[in-house]
């Protein structure tokens, strides 16, 4: 009995512990794997979004073309993505495409002091825990998802965004972008 | 001058007097230990990594500016949620991690005697089989032997 219990509680830990590969396994397949759904409190928001402090769910952003962004404070490269992805926030938000940042294992604090040192205006969510990371496959800060209207995660992006250079990301990331929002609206 | 170098002294002391209790109310080193990097998974003390800094950061200023032990260990784990506590804490389910290996140790003390004796009865009968040897194997014996003397 003991055994059993001590077995089953070992199992739960690891299972939790696994990061999922299958966004990266369909998007190598040509096809959309549904983003992972989310409840997290929100950091910073914007009109249209439940205020700072209460919680939003992803699902219920469905119809909107996401770049969703997993960010931390004490994460150099995110320091140099941030004017990037304020840049594409600025361009896009006219345009109905929703920047979203994801706050992990970060301090509320220095989360806060972040967005206002970089005058980043785009909604940001917190996730103290991590809790994100296993479900999206992410293996460390920043990296980049675009979710489509249907919810189905578009294009992955392991490491920062950038413009610059041989290792220039930013214009097949936003490519995919314009054709996630070029798609239309689902029909209800 | 001597006014003037006591006048230091006192201001020394009631300096000292204020900042002292915030300090030393909080066991910085107990916090350390007792807390996790949440992106390495090793006690704040021995972690060098970029967020573990920045929490050691948060706990030496909000000692400084008064709080107690456990109101930080709270923020903390408020923030990061209770994985960021390097042992579980002994209370609801987390209390089960201290109870499984206790109660395996427990059950392995419970049953020692019974396998000691269920070694001690394995070797009695041992000793019964080599000791009870039939006449025809002590006659085998004793030709084997006589033929190694020639």
């Amino acid at each position: 009995m003991v055994l059993v219990a001590f077995a089953s509680m070992l199992t739960v830990g690891l299972l939790n512990r696994g990061v999922s590969n299958s966004i990266d396994s369909a998007i190598a397949k040509g096809q959309r794997a549904p983003a992972p759904d989310f409840r997290l409190p929100v950091l910073t928001s914007v009109p249209g979004l439940p205020p700072a402090g209460h919680q939003l769910t992803l699902s219920s952003l469905r119809g909107r073309p996401i770049i969703l962004n997993i960010w931390a404070s004490w994460c150099g490269p995110c320091t140099s993505e941030a004017p990037i992805l304020q840049s594409v926030w600025d361009h896009y938000r006219s345009k109905g495409v929703l920047v979203l940042g994801v706050d992990v294992k970060d301090l509320t604090g220095d989360a806060l002091a972040f967005h206002n040192n970089y005058g980043l205006t785009f909604p940001s969510v917190r996730d103290g825990e991590g809790n994100i990371e296993g479900p999206y496959g992410t293996t460390g800060v920043p990296e980049s998802f675009v979710i489509d209207r249907q919810g189905r995660v578009a294009a992955a992006l392991r490491g920062p965004l950038s413009d610059a250079g041989s290792q220039a990301n930013l214009p097949g990331f936003l490519a995919v972008v314009d054709e996630v929002r070029a798609e239309g609206a689902p029909s209800t | 001058m001597m006014r003037r170098w006591l006048t230091g002294v006192v201001a020394l002391i009631i300096m000292c007097l204020a900042v002292a209790p915030a300090c030393a109310s909080v066991d910085l080193l107990y916090l350390e230990q007792q807390l996790k990097c949440p992106t390495c998974d090793t006690p704040l003390n021995v972690s060098s990594a970029p967020s573990a800094l920045r929490i050691k950061a948060f706990i030496e200023e909000k000692a400084a500016q008064g709080w107690s032990t456990s109101q930080i260990e709270q923020s903390l784990v408020t923030q990061f949620g209770r994985d960021i506590l390097a042992t579980p804490p002994k209370s609801g389910f987390d209390l089960l991690v201290w109870l499984v290996p206790a109660a395996f140790v427990v059950a392995g003390l419970g049953a020692l005697p019974f396998v000691a004796r269920s070694w001690s009865s394995r070797r009695r009968t041992v000793a019964a089989v080599v000791a009870g040897v039939t006449p025809e194997e002590q006659q085998r014996l004793n030709e084997e032997l006589r033929r190694r003397d020639l």
